[in-house]
């Protein structure tokens, strides 16, 4: 089943980096995975749903704003969120975008093989590249989350060297 | 005074906040819109080196990164004072033309192109891009998704990276393009240049074609007799990449033409206690508040804006669209906000024409694209023309080029008091004595913001995913009487 794990965030602006930090160490952990692609992406609507033409399965990691406590890790259908991730008027929300490009002819995921991972964010506001201490300390537990989701071991994690707390994203 | 409040669900989402204040007889006294703004960009760049500049503030967007990049990397030509050459100035004018075509044909068929093709009195269910490829035809959903496609693969080819990217450097950029990837991209400009033929067409057809909709065009509550604002070429014509920027007045004649890095002398940024956004205005007109006419510094810098500031087009078939938009809708300046979406399929066409013309232009494989910078670094200034209006990168360093003070004007920015005009005028056609139409509010409302493809915030969050609104009726005292919402759960 060929996957796609697509991390979504703006490095540089605090919590909204959340998504970026945990694709990362996924990128990490599962480079010896061939039927896994991990993709690192800021977009919403139309170029998300671009993103996933090709692929059998989608997880997506993104920061969130629900009025949950800081930090607490969702998991949730593709119905669940219409993600839309552009903050102008601009663009369409992922499942408008995705019942387009069904009717286009895109090879695409089902629905039932879309899923979201949501780290709940306190500050999507602040330019800063650290994310708040209690976002910072859920990414492994989203990590964790999407082996389970991917089907793998999440013990996985315990041989990762890194600090998950200021996980250094790769440019800007 | 009785308010009502259009708001989203949490100024987190990144959507603005829309009040309308009601007089005594329940007629609209006034209508702000605000805008949630990221905080600490400044304090974030200052101490960097300015190098970081191109790759950081395309961050700030998530709908034009290559805008900023484009006016961060001229703002660095500044800087250094390093003239690129003629390949690399070449080859970022292709960049940016494939860019503006890309960006120029989502926002018309998956924001615009619903309220003319569906009509923005048809059920909110039908008013979407799915509305318009049941009307349209299947065709239209293929034809959409290849030209962004075609824009996406070009961009990451020529940038370095897809959507962000890493290309531009002080003097020049970072690499050329070799002959075989020169002839994919002329392919798929000729492509591109059909594309936008198709979308004027479709434009004609379905609008132009319908009185209904033309009166809804041209009607007072969409209009605003403001200046204008654009980048041109030595001849006046449109120039998304380079230029001077002039400025005509609502009679349509010159106000001013200056070089970018004179624009505080043009230029003024007003700042309202309500707002987190400034309000630029013209300096040597004045600030005369929220109100249009030759004597209110009030300017609008958007695709119709540009064809207003220009005196025409620089390519053979932009030129006659151009001609033919100001023949029908009565001669230059155009002043109607929804009249913007045609403009900004002009500049598609043109966009289109002109990633042809340099795509076949005998500098664009040539091995001179970067030219290293000398001079020790002060202060430089860079312009482009972003989708949404002209948009401004000011740094300055010290001798070592580490960033002292960096002051950016977004496209959006520009046009913050024409857009709360707009919403204004909006609000009073359709509140009349405290009656109000909720659906009908929502939308025209809508309509009147969306025309200026404003960006609120960048990239963060937007859950549900649609605009949230909650539309509240409040009495004298402040009281909720009615809720009206869309989008919210």
């Amino acid at each position: 089943m060929r996957t796609i794990v697509v991390g979504l965030g703006n490095p540089i602006l605090s919590d909204d980096r959340a998504g970026l930090a945990a694709a990362q160490i996924l990128e990490k952990l599962l480079q010896d995975q061939p039927d896994i692609d991990i993709v690192l992406d800021t977009c919403g609507g139309l170029r998300l749903m671009e993103l996933l033409l090709g692929y059998d399965r989608a997880l997506i990691l993104d920061a969130i704003v629900t009025g949950n406590p800081p930090g607490t890790v969702h998991l949730l259908p593709a119905d669940a969120i219409a993600s839309q991730r552009s903050a102008s008027a601009h663009d369409v929300n992922l499942t408008t975008a995705l019942i387009m490009g069904r009717q286009a002819g895109g090879n695409l995921p089902d629905d039932d093989h879309i899923h979201y991972i949501g780290i709940e964010a306190e500050d999507i506001q602040t330019f800063s590249e650290e994310c708040t201490p209690a976002v910072s300390n859920a990414i492994l537990e989203a990590v964790s989350l999407a082996l389970h989701e991917l089907g793998l071991d999440p013990v996985l994690i315990e041989s990762a060297e890194f600090d998950p707390s200021n996980y250094p994203i790769r440019g800007f | 005074m009785q308010r009502i409040s259009i708001d989203p669900i949490t100024r987190l989402e990144g959507h603005g906040k829309i009040d309308i204040f009601l007089d005594e007889q329940g007629n609209v006294a006034d209508a702000y819109l605000q805008i949630p703004e990221l905080r600490g960009f400044e304090r974030f760049c200052v101490g960097r080196p300015a190098e970081d500049m191109p790759n950081l503030t395309n961050r700030i967007c998530g709908v034009c990164p290559e805008a900023h990049h484009m006016a961060s990397t001229k703002a660095l030509d500044a800087l250094f004072h390093v003239d690129p050459p003629p390949t690399a100035k070449k080859l970022r004018e292709l960049f940016y033309s494939i860019f503006y075509a890309t960006d120029h044909t989502t926002h018309f068929y998956a924001l615009a192109g619903p309220d003319f093709v569906m009509g923005p009195d048809a059920p909110k269910a039908e008013r979407n891009i799915l509305g318009v490829i049941k009307k349209v035809g299947m065709d239209i959903a293929g034809k959409v998704l290849k030209m962004r496609h075609d824009g996406h693969h070009l961009i990451k080819m020529m940038g370095g990276r897809p959507v962000h990217p890493n290309w531009g450097l002080p003097g020049g950029v970072s690499r050329g393009i070799t002959e075989e990837q020169r002839e994919e991209i002329e392919r798929l400009g000729l492509d591109a240049v059909e594309f936008a033929k198709f979308s004027l067409q479709l434009f004609t057809d379905i609008v132009l074609g319908n009185p209904d909709y033309v009166s809804m065009v041209t009607s007072d509550e969409f209009t605003h007799n403001t200046y204008n604002m654009g980048t041109v070429d030595e001849n006046n014509c449109v120039n998304f990449y380079d230029g001077h920027i002039r400025v005509v007045g609502p009679d349509g004649q010159e106000h001013a033409r200056y070089l970018p890095g004179e624009y505080q002398d043009y230029v003024e940024e007003r700042v309202e206690p309500w707002s987190y956004l400034k309000f630029p205005y013209l300096k040597k007109v004045g600030w005369k508040g929220f109100t249009d006419g030759v004597d209110s510094g009030v300017y609008k810098a958007t695709p119709l804006s540009r064809l207003n500031a220009a005196d025409g087009m620089a390519t053979p078939l932009a030129q006659a669209e151009y001609e033919r938009m100001y023949d029908t809708l009565g001669g230059k300046p155009v002043q109607h906000t929804l009249a913007t979406h045609w403009a900004r399929l002009v500049e598609l066409q043109y966009a289109a024409e002109h990633w042809v013309e340099l795509a076949r232009d005998p500098d664009i494989t040539g091995d001179n694209f970067r030219v290293l910078p000398t001079e020790t670094p002060t202060e430089g200034v860079g312009c482009v023309e972003a989708p949404r209006g002209t948009l401004t990168h000011h740094y300055t360093t010290d001798e070592r080029g580490i960033l002292t003070k960096v002051n950016l004007i977004v496209g959006t920015t520009n046009n913050n008091a024409a857009i709360n005009m707009s919403v204004k005028k909006a609000a009073k056609g359709l509140i009349k004595s405290g009656k109000v139409i909720s659906d009908g509010l929502l939308n025209q409302v809508e309509m009147a913001f969306r025309a200026y493809d404003p960006c609120m915030a960048c990239a963060t969050h937007t859950l549900p995913g649609q605009l949230p609104m909650e539309v509240r009726l409040r009495n004298p005292e402040g009281e909720v009487l009615t809720t009206y919402k869309q989008n919210l759960t």
